[in-house]
């Protein structure tokens, strides 16, 4: 059963003659442990996809399923709390509390859902470990670096155990190095994790690291890749290339 | 609850100097109202202390409406009354004491400042209430020149049992010798000495007279009860009142209209503070709207956002109000200290330290925290709503409220309208009102104005900041947010409306009371009671005094004043019988309606009254009309000749009129106060002498000199108008604050802009001087309207001041306008330090990263 | 071309065997998996090399195959070894593969355009996929040579996905452009120039 799907969603601005139609008639599909990635040019439409899915805004026409539930029947509660319990989201930039510390942050939708506070900085203690900030538990943002933050952004995500990510250019901020460690974390969740994730971005590279490409211009899919992770007989490829750049 | 305990009080450390702002306004705001509330119960209850003539062992307490002596047949009235098993007949009155009387010591103060002396028959006295006579032994009807006191009072006198007690009568220092000793007396109220009543009514000059029937009933049921009091007051009529004798009544009025106007300050105060709160929150709602999106995306509902924000405003509120309270109480103490010495010329009492009941604390809780949750609801509501969206991708043009319509620019003007009318109308309720709703009028259309002022203004900046962009871009930046602008800016009105209308109310205060005491205080000589305007509780002098005094050598015209008490139409009235020809030569009204010629040649031909201001409004009267004095002998009718006031009866109800008419009306030949002149060419210091040993039988008297006295008074104007004014400034800083936050939610939405800027080639100077034309704009805005509203509110009061009965003439001085303006433009100066040093210190490339 | 300097260099160290120097080639390079090169690609480069008199033949061994051999560097060979050190090296840029498929389809319209660019950029992205699953695999202790190859590859295949873009956007401005005809020429036209290879 896939996780998240969307289908037929439509997202027009403005009425009459200067509407803009940011999405048109998308269709897609999201299963757990798949790391999906959606590019394209500016104004294509990818954020407000991402928003679409995320029940942090409403489309025009169209549904978003999350296992199974349908977002454009709830009320604001209930997609907050869906908000809190099944999705994780991860920003490009302003991601934490500034007068929080780490735990305090990452433990954020527990508190917000009523969790005891020993029990939640417990969780999220647990997770800040896990994405390697465990010597890092007190710090304030203005502290940690760009690449430290967004790994307390994805420890908080990840805290209340929810079936889909999703990443809003999450390395959009960060150096080359930063970068590739937040993508490789993400890739973590999916494999050795399980969840579904479903990336925005515009870095080639950060965008290799999915299971899948899906491609939007001017509001539509226009293509998709798959990217193979199990084949093993690809030392050969890689020689080619190498060897046609010499 | 825990995380928004935790994350507000984060928010809060983490700005520390606007929190200590923000805090501070609440602070302000419930140390105004508190404070001011303790002063007028901390009176009250000194005062009441004193009136309460305690009856605790009697049902009921029988005195003449006006509080005077009467005959004693009407005893007999009372106890044929079916139901009244016993009946006393006293003749009591509370004796001023002057200051220091017992222990000469002015260092310390005094434990004892009145007595009572209690005249009445031995026996009955005794089968009314229980004396236990420790020592000694009680009054027998036969004694004379003897009395009964209280340990505590032989105490202080410092006297025992034998010794003489020495009290200051009207007909001289009389000496009571020390026949018995009861126990020390542990409840409020004056001390008493008994005598027999042959003796009180000699001492007291009041022969064959009583003023006082205790009677008790031979039932304890209540509904038989109520039958026997009904009987006893249809038997008795209407001049008798049942209960407790209330001396002094008239100064109450007085003091409550005080407290009104205080009350005024303190909710303008506390508006203020609301009004800091809400700018304080919106420039929080708008600095935080990435971390509002945040927490919404993840999860936070929108009631949590709002608690979230409330939270923080309780804090402030809940510590605000404390610091407030705490504050407030050593204001009031220092208020109460420092009015004390004034009040005590009017009233001999003792008034502890402020008074503080659970009601008030209660209040001012309420109203701290209150204000502080209702100002920060509005925008802790808009957070709310914000979709995450909308916080995590802030647009250029957002405004978080809706800007207002050409409706209320419309109300606005139709509340100045009838405020000007309320102005014509002569009832001092609307007047008020109007006042409000004036005020309320120049907020509404302040946004309407700002875009001409800023224009005009901006010119003049112009010139001033030789590169013109600047300005421009300043005014712009208001121009275009007129809303913003002008709440700031209203602000600023108030502190300064205030400013200017205290100011303009207080100059003409004292240029009308000056006049006024230069007229009534104008002979060379004051003899003075212990107290002013509580006449009745006053010993006066027989009219030997007066005699003696006339024969001196060098001494021309000796005035004196008589009192008795009265009611007209159920207001109390105290009655002054003046000599009109001596009157005349040492001090003068000021008539209000008709002239001091005929008005005093009225009183010497029949029952004409002169009445004053104050009564005038209170009782609905005017001249030409005819009314009823309630005396003892029953009601006597008189004509209005004029309305006058003179400084010092002018706040209490008083009337007017001629000493034969008060002998022969009220049976009151006692001088209260008495005014010396001197002849023109007499030596003052023989003259000085000679009155002073005239004294000597009369210690209840003071002789002052006529001009320190006025000096000493102007210097205590001075005092408290520069209490005043202190008071006042400090509402402009409640406003300072305003116009930071406002300054700062500026800079913080043009960061982008100001990243532009200076990437251009813009200087940090020059963004620094962007910020202060602003600045200096929205101080101009406020300034105008308030000294516009001010002048109004001044005007205003004074109309309200002569309706109540108050007549003054309004004056400002110019100079006086010049200092407001300038202080304003200041202020906003001031103001824009701080935002301008962020603005400046703006990293570009942050700026320009900012979304 | 580059396997002709890097003997150069290897040689310059010290003589060697063939043999050796088809290990210590595969050890410069960072491996097998990076450049396979045969044994038998050597040996011939090495005869080029001697024929250019930039190498010689050290000692001989009897009826010794090219392995056993012994090779030296030449004065001549110091001399080509310090020009290419000093020289920056060339990059040949305009011979695309992909470029000419996309001219063709262009025109031959035997293939969409857009289909064309696409299936370019998916191969790419599986690649970059691979690279960059192999580069996270591999140990910076140890293979900090190989990490610095899989980088470049990676950089170079962003840019090849850019580049990809940058054609997609323009595809209509190319499309309204004259394509290159090939030209009559008459015959016997001088042959072009080859470049190095």
């Amino acid at each position: 059963m896939s996780l998240i799907q969307a289908k037929n969603l439509t997202k027009v601005y403005g009425k009459g003659d200067t509407a803009v139609t940011a999405l048109d008639h998308i269709s897609l599909e999201v299963n757990a442990g798949e790391f999906v990635t959606v590019m394209g040019p500016s104004g294509c439409g990818k954020s407000t996809l991402l928003h679409l899915l995320g029940g942090l805004d409403r489309p025009t026409s169209g549904q978003v399923l999350i296992e199974g539930h349908n977002l454009t029947d709830l009320s604001d509660t209930k997609l907050t709390e869906l908000r809190r319990r099944k999705i994780g989201f991860i920003f490009q930039f302003f991601n934490l509390i500034p007068v929080l510390n780490a735990t305090e942050n990452a433990a954020l939708p527990l508190t917000l859902d009523g969790v005891k506070s020993a029990d939640a900085k417990a969780k999220a203690s647990d997770w800040l470990n896990k994405v390697g900030l465990g010597n890092r538990l007190r710090n304030r943002p203005d502290q940690l670096s760009g690449g430290q933050q967004q790994r307390v952004a994805v420890a908080r995500a990840l805290v209340a155990e929810p079936a889909l990510i999703l990443a809003d250019e999450p390395t959009g901020n960060l150096d080359t190095r930063a970068s590739d460690e937040i993508a490789a974390l993400l890739r973590q969740i999916s494999d050795d994790w399980g969840r579904a994730v479903l990336m925005v971005t515009h870095d080639p590279r950060i965008a290799a690291y999915a299971d899948r490409i899906v491609f939007l211009k001017d509001g539509t899919i226009v293509d998709e890749t798959r990217l193979e992770t199990r084949n093993l007989d690809n030392a050969g490829l890689v020689a080619d290339k190498i060897q046609a750049m010499a | 609850m825990n995380t928004h305990l935790t994350l507000a009080l984060r928010y809060l450390w983490g700005r520390k100097l606007r929190t200590t702002l923000t805090t501070l306004a609440i602070v302000f705001g419930v140390l105004v109202i508190f404070g001011m509330n303790t002063l007028l119960p901390a009176f009250t209850r000194a005062f009441q202390a004193n009136a309460l003539a305690l009856a605790d062992q009697t049902d009921v307490t029988i005195t003449n409406k006006t509080g005077e002596a009467f005959s004693p047949e009407v005893v007999q009235t009372v106890a044929n009354v079916d139901g009244i098993r016993a009946v006393s007949a006293k003749l009591e009155r509370p004796l001023n004491l002057p200051a220091d009387y017992f222990d000469k010591d002015s260092a310390t103060p005094d434990r004892v400042t009145a007595v009572s002396l209690i005249g009445g028959d031995p026996e009955t006295l005794r089968t009314m209430s229980f004396y236990n006579v420790e020592e000694g032994r009680f009054i027998t009807a036969a004694d004379e020149g003897v009395a009964v006191i209280t340990k505590s009072l032989a105490e202080v006198a410092n006297v025992k049992l034998g010794e003489a007690l020495e009290l200051p009568t009207p007909t001289g220092v009389a000496r009571l010798t020390i026949v018995g000793l009861l126990p020390g007396r542990l409840l409020p109220g004056n001390e008493e000495v008994l005598v027999p009543l042959a003796q009180a009514q000699k001492l007291l000059d009041a022969p064959g007279k009583i003023n006082v029937i205790d009677a008790n009933f031979d039932s304890t049921d209540d509904a038989r009860r109520a039958q026997i009091e009904a009987a006893l007051k249809t038997a008795l009529g209407v001049h008798y009142t049942i209960g407790v004798i209330q001396a002094g009544a008239e100064i109450l009025t007085n003091i409550k209209n005080a407290q009104a106007i205080m009350n005024l300050l303190g909710t303008m105060g506390l508006l203020m503070g609301g009004f800091i709160i809400f700018n304080t929150f919106r420039t929080i709602v708008v600095e935080r709207k990435r971390d509002i999106g945040m927490l919404r995306a993840i999860g936070a509902s929108q009631n949590t956002i709002l608690s979230l924000i409330l939270v923080e405003g309780l804090v402030q509120g809940v510590i605000g109000t404390a610091l407030g309270l705490l504050l407030g109480y050593g204001f009031g103490w220092l208020a109460v200290s420092a009015f004390s010495s004034m009040v005590r010329q009017y009233i001999n009492i003792n008034v502890a330290g402020p008074s503080v009941t659970v009601g008030l604390v209660g209040l001012s809780i309420a109203l701290g925290v209150g204000v502080t949750l209702v100002a920060g609801l509005l925008p802790a509501r808009a957070a709310s709503r914000l979709t995450p969206l909308e916080a995590l991708r802030p647009t250029v043009n957002e405004s978080l409220f809706k800007p207002l319509t050409t409706l209320s620019f419309w109300v606005g003007l139709v509340s100045i309208g009838l405020a000007m009318l309320a102005l014509i109308s002569t009832n001092s309720g609307l007047i008020f009102f109007g006042a409000v709703l004036f005020v309320i009028g120049l907020i509404l259309i302040g946004p309407a104005l700002v875009q001409p002022i800023a224009r005009l203004f901006g010119l003049l900046l112009a010139l001033v900041f030789a590169r013109a962009g600047t300005a421009e871009l300043a005014e712009g930046n208001l121009t275009r947010q007129p809303t913003r602008a002008a709440v700031t800016a209203a602000t600023t009105m108030i502190a300064l409306a205030i400013v200017v209308m205290a100011a303009s109310m207080l100059t003409s205060v004292s240029s009308t009371f000056t006049t006024m005491l230069k007229n009534s205080l104008s002979s060379d000589y004051l003899l003075m009671p212990p107290t002013i305007a509580l006449w009745g509780m006053n010993v006066g002098a027989a009219p030997k005094l007066a005699e003696d005094l006339r024969a001196i050598e060098g001494v021309g015209v000796v005035s004196t004043l008589r009192f008795a008490a009265t009611q007209i139409n159920d207001v109390a009235v105290g009655v002054l019988g003046i000599e009109p020809v001596s009157y005349q030569a040492t001090s003068g009204f000021t008539f209000l309606e008709g002239d001091q010629a005929s008005a005093f040649a009225a009183l010497s031909r029949g029952r004409n009254v002169i009445v004053n201001g104050l009564l005038k409004s209170s009782a609905n009267l005017k001249v030409g009309d005819e009314l009823t004095l309630l005396t003892p002998t029953g009601e006597v009718p008189y004509k209005i000749v004029a309305v006058a006031s003179d400084y010092l009866n002018a706040k209490t109800t008083t009337a007017y009129i001629s000493q034969d008419n008060i002998a022969a009306d009220f049976g009151r030949t006692e001088d209260v106060m008495l005014r010396i002149n001197r002849t023109p060419g007499a030596n003052p210091a023989k003259v000085e002498a000679a009155i002073k040993e005239a004294l000597k039988p009369y210690p209840q008297f003071k002789m002052v000199v006529g001009q320190a006295y006025i000096d000493e008074n102007l210097r205590l104007f001075d005092s408290i108008f520069f209490g005043m004014f202190v008071l006042v400034i400090f509402l402009a800083v409640p406003s300072l604050i305003a116009m930071v936050n406002t300054l700062a939610i500026g800079v913080i939405e043009r960061t982008r802009e100001i990243g532009m800027l200076r990437a251009v080639g813009a200087t940090r100077n020059q963004i620094r001087t962007i910020v202060v034309a602003e600045a200096l704009i929205l101080a101009a805005i406020g300034t105008a309207l308030g000294l516009l509203s001010g002048l109004y509110l001044g005007y205003m009061a004074i109309v309200a001041f002569s309706a109540l009965g108050f007549p003054m003439d309004y004056s400002f001085s110019s100079g006086g306008l010049i200092l407001a303006t300038a202080a304003g433009l200041l202020f906003g100066a001031f103001a824009a330090i701080i935002p301008a040093r962020q603005a400046a210190r703006l990293e570009i490339v942050q700026a320009l990263r900012y979304e | 071309m580059s396997v002709r300097n890097a003997l150069l260099g290897l040689l310059v160290q010290r003589p060697r065997h063939g043999y050796e120097l088809h290990a210590a080639f595969e050890a410069v390079v960072g491996g097998e998996q990076n450049w396979d090169v045969k044994p038998a690609q050597i040996y011939t480069t090495l005869a080029r090399l001697e024929e250019s008199g930039l190498v010689e033949e050290e000692a001989v061994e009897q009826d010794a195959g090219p392995e056993k051999r012994i090779y030296a560097i030449t004065p001549a060979g110091r001399l080509a070894l310090t020009t290419w050190f000093q020289a920056g090296v060339e990059r040949e840029h305009q011979r695309d593969e992909f470029f000419i498929k996309l001219m063709l389809s262009l025109v031959t319209g035997e293939a969409k355009p857009r289909k064309v660019i696409q299936t370019q950029r998916t191969r790419l992205y599986q690649n970059l996929h691979q690279i960059t699953t192999q580069r996270h695999q591999a140990n910076p202790k140890t293979e900090l040579a190989r990490i610095l190859l899989l980088d470049k590859a990676i950089m170079h295949l962003e840019a090849d996905l850019r580049w990809l873009d940058m054609i997609e956007a323009r595809l209509d401005e190319v499309k309204r452009q004259p394509l290159p005809e090939p030209e009559e020429k008459p015959r016997g036209r001088p042959k072009k120039q080859m470049a190095d290879s």
